[in-house]
């Protein structure tokens, strides 16, 4: 099969490539630590209360976290498109008869393979702090996640052969991030917001996927908001996907 | 049979910006194909077009017999292409870096294996084959370009700009390698905008400007074409005797352009059997003593010149910079 040749040699060339950045693994790593280090205790006087059903905020946050590690390595994957942009490697790669799909799509795939690597650290360490690990939950929103992944990257990456320069990409992505995270219930769940700011929430794709997120690490498996989770974001996985390859096709002018 | 052959070819960029304008283009194979022009002159765009990089807005081309429009991904398996910014994977080995170019091809691995050694051996990239190549320097970061580029064995290689940046020895170097690799019959189409470039390699040269071919030929058919046109004189250097001489040449109808080196004047004229009788007159009948005079040696600029009224020089230095042809 030369479309599951072409994927296996791509995905391979960018997961070493990750391997020999040790600093961009460092800081992926290390950010979403940093804030269940120094965030979480901040978080304590809350357990039980509005938010916080049970008696360990990291039921609630980690979840959380873990939304934001897919959110964000999707959304950084442009940084690395303009960089191969500038040096040729998109266009010597295709010139050769390698799968459009497979070019297109092994960075995103490579991201989606380190953060699960990511996900397992994040989880191996909270668990002696008291997390609470469903592991179907869990699963179920490791797929979840990795939907999130290509729709953040997809964006990410069309935004970087649109802007073809790293300083106004750079503005986009951070412009459109910041809403975005606060706007999800991240760091703080969104029941304790006013409604105004709840309302806007649900136009916020991230919301859907960090409810769904907090409600498949307390064990249950599927029910409504699970749902709704997935629909939106296989939704926007077709809708990004798609304008990608147009963009992809015609960019490496 | 030509191995690359267009009819009409014609991109448009942002409605109205014509970068080719109706380009017909026949080239045989085995041969070295050199398109040389100024910045901005369209001969990248040909070429990305031609490797099914950018669409085609109208016309035709065929490249190894495929129809370019209408089966890019059979062109893609007949060529190989080396761009202005080559794409040598910076965190990878040269090695690393060919052997999946060979397996992106189609290659298998074991003669992935033989053909990445050949190339290493051929191109001499064994001091290094073995570091990332972000540790190259601009040479050696060339030759595994060149290498990534023919690693699959194309019948056809398009370079664009091959050695801009390159030292004179590093340049010379791989002019050596590209007339080796076209002996084996490889056919190559590059892009230059260096008159020695297109000279001295190009089997044959087709000059572009604004988007359409002026000329071409041979390199030596081409300045054949205007052989004698090119005129030298020298005079006494007593500062007035040249002005004078300078004053004389502007003014005459035929005379395309003057330029001074030393006590040397430099014309380009129209036709210089009817010119030089009629110029020696004048610098007769005005008093102005001729030390010497000859026909000069026409270059491939005074080609460009003579086809398009500028000369690739100024052309050349004033779009520097400008890098969006």
């Amino acid at each position: 099969m030369k479309v599951l040749r072409d994927f296996t040699l791509l995905f391979k060339r960018e997961f070493i490539h990750a391997l020999r950045m040790p600093t961009w693994l460092i800081v992926g790593i290390s950010t979403p630590l940093l804030y269940l280090a120094l965030y979480t205790p901040l978080l304590q006087k809350l357990a039980g209360g509005p938010g916080f059903p049970t008696k360990n905020v990291l039921d609630v946050f980690l979840p959380g976290m873990l939304a934001y590690l897919a959110f964000t390595s999707g959304s950084s994957e442009g940084y690395g498109t303009i960089f191969t942009l500038k040096d040729g490697q998109i266009e010597r790669l295709r010139v050769t008869p390698a799968n459009r799909v497979a070019l297109l799509l092994s960075p995103i795939l490579s991201d989606i393979v380190w953060m699960y690597i990511f996900i397992a650290i994040l989880v191996a360490v909270a668990i002696p702090f008291g997390f609470h690990a469903h592991v179907t939950g869990l699963l179920i929103s490791l797929i979840l996640l990795a939907l999130l992944v290509i729709v953040t990257g997809a964006f990410s990456v069309t935004i970087a052969l649109l802007t073809k320069e790293i300083s106004t990409f750079a503005s986009i992505v951070m412009g459109i991030s910041l809403p975005v995270l606060l706007l999800s219930g991240v760091l703080l769940p969104l029941s304790m917001a006013p409604t105004w700011m709840r309302v806007i929430a649900h136009f916020n794709p991230l919301f859907y996927v960090v409810d769904a997120n907090r409600v498949l690490a307390a064990g249950t498996i599927w029910n409504s908001t699970v749902g709704l989770a997935f629909v939106v974001t296989a939704g926007l996985v077709i809708v990004t996907l798609m304008w990608a390859t147009r963009v992809y096709k015609k960019a490496v002018a | 049979m030509s191995i690359i052959s267009a009819k009409m070819l014609t991109k448009v960029y942002a409605g109205k910006i014509r970068a080719v304008d109706n380009l017909d283009l026949e080239i045989e194979p085995g041969q070295i194909f050199g398109f040389l022009g100024p910045n901005g002159a369209g001969k990248t765009t040909t070429l990305r077009m031609l490797a099914t990089l950018l669409p085609i807005d109208s016309g035709e081309a065929t490249v190894a017999g495929v129809d370019v429009r209408r089966q890019p991904a059979k062109v893609r398996r007949h060529i190989g292409y080396v761009g202005q910014f080559g794409g040598a994977d910076g965190l990878a080995t040269g090695r690393e870096d060919l052997m999946l170019q060979g397996r992106l091809n189609g290659m298998g691995s074991s003669d992935v294996k033989k053909r990445s050694e050949e190339l290493i051996n051929v191109l001499d990239l064994k001091d290094f084959a073995d570091r990332k190549t972000s540790t190259y320097s601009g040479g050696q970061r060339r030759r595994l370009e060149v290498a990534l580029g023919i690693m699959h064995r194309p019948e056809i290689l398009f370079l664009d700009e091959p050695t801009t940046g390159l030292d004179p020895q590093n340049r010379a170097n791989l002019w050596v390698q590209i007339r080796k690799l076209r002996d084996t019959g490889t056919t190559i189409f590059l892009t230059t905008h260096y008159l020695e470039e297109a000279d001295a390699l190009s089997d044959r040269v087709a000059i572009m400007d604004h988007g359409k071919i002026a000329a071409q030929g041979t390199s030596r058919e081409l300045k054949q074409q205007i052989a004698g046109d090119s005129v030298l004189f020298s005079f006494k250097n007593d500062g007035k005797t040249l002005a004078k001489a300078m004053k004389l040449f502007k003014q005459q109808p035929y005379v395309r352009e003057v330029t001074q080196e030393g006590e040397q004047v430099r014309l380009y004229v129209k036709d210089s059997a009817s010119a030089l009788p009629d110029l020696l007159r004048l610098l007769d009948k005005e008093n102005i003593p001729v030390k010497t005079m000859a026909l000069s040696e026409p270059t491939l600029d005074d080609v460009f010149l003579r086809k398009t009224g500028r000369s690739l020089r100024d052309t050349a230095a004033n779009s520097k910079g400008n890098g969006a042809s």
